[in-house]
């Protein structure tokens, strides 16, 4: 186990840079996730910390090693390729081992190690096929226990999970919690699935354009976005953006949108200086309850969709889309009118001019 | 439904397709198919007998008596020093171009972009056209009527070399070259360890295709070595035409090499590149990449 330190990390292609000074702590023990939107530099850090991709500038450290110039197999890491990367002419036995092999471990430690990474994936029956007899779970089963046979400082997954069906995604999921929770070795682990993120992660960094744009815990991401592309990227569906007016009201605070009136609790200090001003609130789906309160909107419905346990309803409120989180038996019909009440305890405010929140 | 397909079944299109691949397979296939039939005629029979007519079984043997008892069985001295130039030959193109393409195909260093236009410019060039150069070259070394020296010129197959690049760029899995790299491979191991076994069809392919060159090749062979007793199958097959005068119209002589044996000495020349063939396809078409990545 060990901690990890990002600083100052940039990454150029040519003239192109897709990192731009990323700076990063993991705990001892902890479990990072790297969160973005294709493109966004989440793969790119990962293989420079793994050692794959060279850095333009900046420091990675693992444990108390400045490993920048040190190759990926003296850095005691362990990865998950997406892919999988399973050596196709090997057996799962020689693939699992294969770490050990080349780090000259004896064969009976190596054998005892393999079949201890086998019993805890439930994979020992499969020890010796080839990859190409797997299914693809399998696979990513065989995957890790390459990583976890070798208990490595550091876990590295790239987007392991992407490959999988919705339902072996589920199970794997909970099979990644439960092996961190088990071994406690420092993770990070890339996705582009909030999901992933939001259940896996005792950090969170979303990343757009090569930039942290808020690192936290997932609660708090969730919660207290830094800012809109935060707000609009966690959450499904995404978080509503509502445009109004920020006025004194009753002694505190009010959006007004049209003839809707929200009065704010629990407001930032800095609201204060915004009022009179227009402002963006995000709000999400399910902080909307049916029916009046002290800040109600009302509008057209536009769209019904029943999930099972909730019915998703999307209202046009003069024009703006808003979508809602309803219980599971309303279930109201396209055209007729509604009004939705809103927990404004959860609301958040972002400036309008850079997105950030306020 | 039924006369809907049946419909679709006999195309013109698909009449077109079929009627050209047939054309090409007798075409091709005929003289290959009459070469076999021949091999078993007696030379009465080659002139007499309709062209797909099988021989008997004593006129093949006695055909077999006369071609192995010509010059003390030389043929069989020219087929194993085919033999052994083309497994040398085999041998060191492999450990050449194998090592050669995967270097260009993933490393980076000064001077690559102009070893991959060399390597074109040499695979384009007639092999014919270095003959005069090797020649010298040879001759310079002492290698000229050696083993060694025909091995050594056969080895330079700088198409091995551009298949190998082709095939390294295009299908070796970045991602299990990484993890390799995390697990604690070196560059060396990289090589040995993963892209080696995972390149089992190119080095088949590679092999074949050497192999078909130097086994075939006449030219370099009849400009290299003088001593018959070094002769390679191709020189020495027009060695036995030329020395007996089988195939022109000499008057009479006691050689008994005539048509029929100048047949079944082809088809010793042809048969291993056939036998090569079947072999190296199977590993060429294994797939050793199965399962190593998504999918």
């Amino acid at each position: 186990m060990a901690t990890l330190s990002i600083k100052g990390v940039r990454k150029s292609f040519g003239s192109v840079e897709v990192l731009h000074n990323i700076d990063l702590e993991l705990e001892d023990g902890g479990f990072l996730v790297l969160l973005g939107p294709s493109g966004c530099g989440k793969s790119t850090l990962l293989s420079i910390i793994a050692g794959l991709e060279p850095s333009s500038g900046g420091d990675v450290v693992i444990g108390d090693r400045t490993v920048n110039d040190v190759h990926p197999k003296d850095r005691n890491i362990a990865m998950v390729f997406q892919s999988y990367a399973l050596y196709p002419t090997m057996s799962v036995r020689r693939n699992i081992g294969f770490g050990l092999e080349m780090r000259r471990v004896d064969t009976s430690s190596r054998e005892d190690a393999i079949a201890r990474a086998a019993d805890l994936l439930q994979i020992s029956h499969l020890l010796d096929r080839k990859p190409g007899q797997l299914s693809g779970g399998q696979r990513q089963r065989v995957a890790m226990g390459r990583a976890i046979v070798r208990n490595p400082d550091l876990f590295l997954f790239d987007e392991p999970l992407s490959n999988l069906d919705a339902k072996l995604r589920v199970e794997m999921r909970t099979e990644i919690k439960r092996l961190h929770d088990r071994l406690g070795t420092s993770v990070v682990y890339v996705t582009h699935d909030q999901v992933e993120a939001m259940t896996l992660g005792t950090k969170v960094a979303v990343m757009k354009g090569g930039v942290i744009q808020q690192l936290a815990d997932p609660q708090t991401i969730y919660e207290k976005p830094a800012n809109m592309f935060v707000a609009g990227f966690i959450g499904s569906p995404t978080m509503n953006f509502l445009t109004g007016t920020l006025e004194q009201h009753n002694g505190g605070l009010a959006l007004h949108h049209g003839s809707a009136v929200l009065a704010l609790t629990d407001i930032e200090p800095g609201a204060e200086a915004f009022v009179g001003k227009q402002v963006v609130a995000g709000i999400r789906p399910e902080t909307f309850s049916k029916g009046e309160g002290p800040s109600s909107l009302t509008g057209t419905v536009d769209v019904v969709e029943p999930t099972g346990p909730d019915t998703m309803v999307v209202l046009d409120v003069g024009g703006q889309m808003i979508s809602a989180r309803l219980g599971s038996r309303e279930r109201p019909h396209p055209g007729e009118p509604m009004t939705l009440n809103v927990d404004t305890s959860a609301l958040n405010l972002f400036d309008p001019d850079t997105g950030n929140r306020i | 439904m039924a006369s809907r397909t049946l419909q679709s079944r006999f195309s013109l299109g698909r009449f077109v397709v079929f009627a050209a691949l047939a054309f090409a397979v007798c075409f091709y296939g005929i003289p290959l198919l009459w070469l076999f039939m021949a091999g078993t005629r007696s030379e009465a029979s080659l002139f007499s007998d309709t062209p797909f007519t099988i021989g008997s079984w004593a006129a093949f043997s006695q055909t077999w008596t006369n071609l192995t008892s010509y010059n003390n069985f030389q043929i069989g001295t020219w087929a194993a020093n085919s033999a052994i130039y083309s497994v040398g030959g085999v041998l060191l193109s492999l450990v050449a171009s194998i090592p050669g393409g995967y270097a260009l195909a993933l490393s980076e260093f000064p001077g690559r972009k102009l070893i991959l236009i060399m390597t074109m410019i040499a695979m384009i060039t007639p092999s014919t056209a270095v003959v005069l150069p090797i020649f010298l070259e040879m001759n310079l070394l002492g290698l000229n009527n050696t083993y060694a020296g025909l091995i050594l010129a056969s080895g330079f197959f700088p198409f091995g070399v551009y298949l190998a690049y082709v095939y390294f760029s295009t299908s070796l899995p970045k991602g299990v070259m990484d993890s390799a790299r995390v697990d604690g491979c070196n560059r060396f191991e990289l090589f040995t360890r993963i892209a080696l076994p995972l390149a089992r069809p190119i080095v088949a392919l590679v092999a074949f295709f050497s192999f078909l060159a130097i086994w075939s090749n006449y030219f370099l062979a009849f400009v290299l070595l003088s001593d018959d007793k070094l002769y390679n199958l191709p020189v020495g097959l027009t060695a036995l035409v030329s020395g007996s005068g089988a195939l022109s119209n000499l008057p009479a002589n006691d050689v008994p090499i005539k048509k029929p044996e100048v047949i079944l000495a082809a088809i010793i020349v042809v048969l291993p590149v056939l036998l090569i063939f079947i072999v190296a396809q199977r590993f060429v078409r294994s797939g050793t990449l199965s399962g190593a990545e998504k999918g």
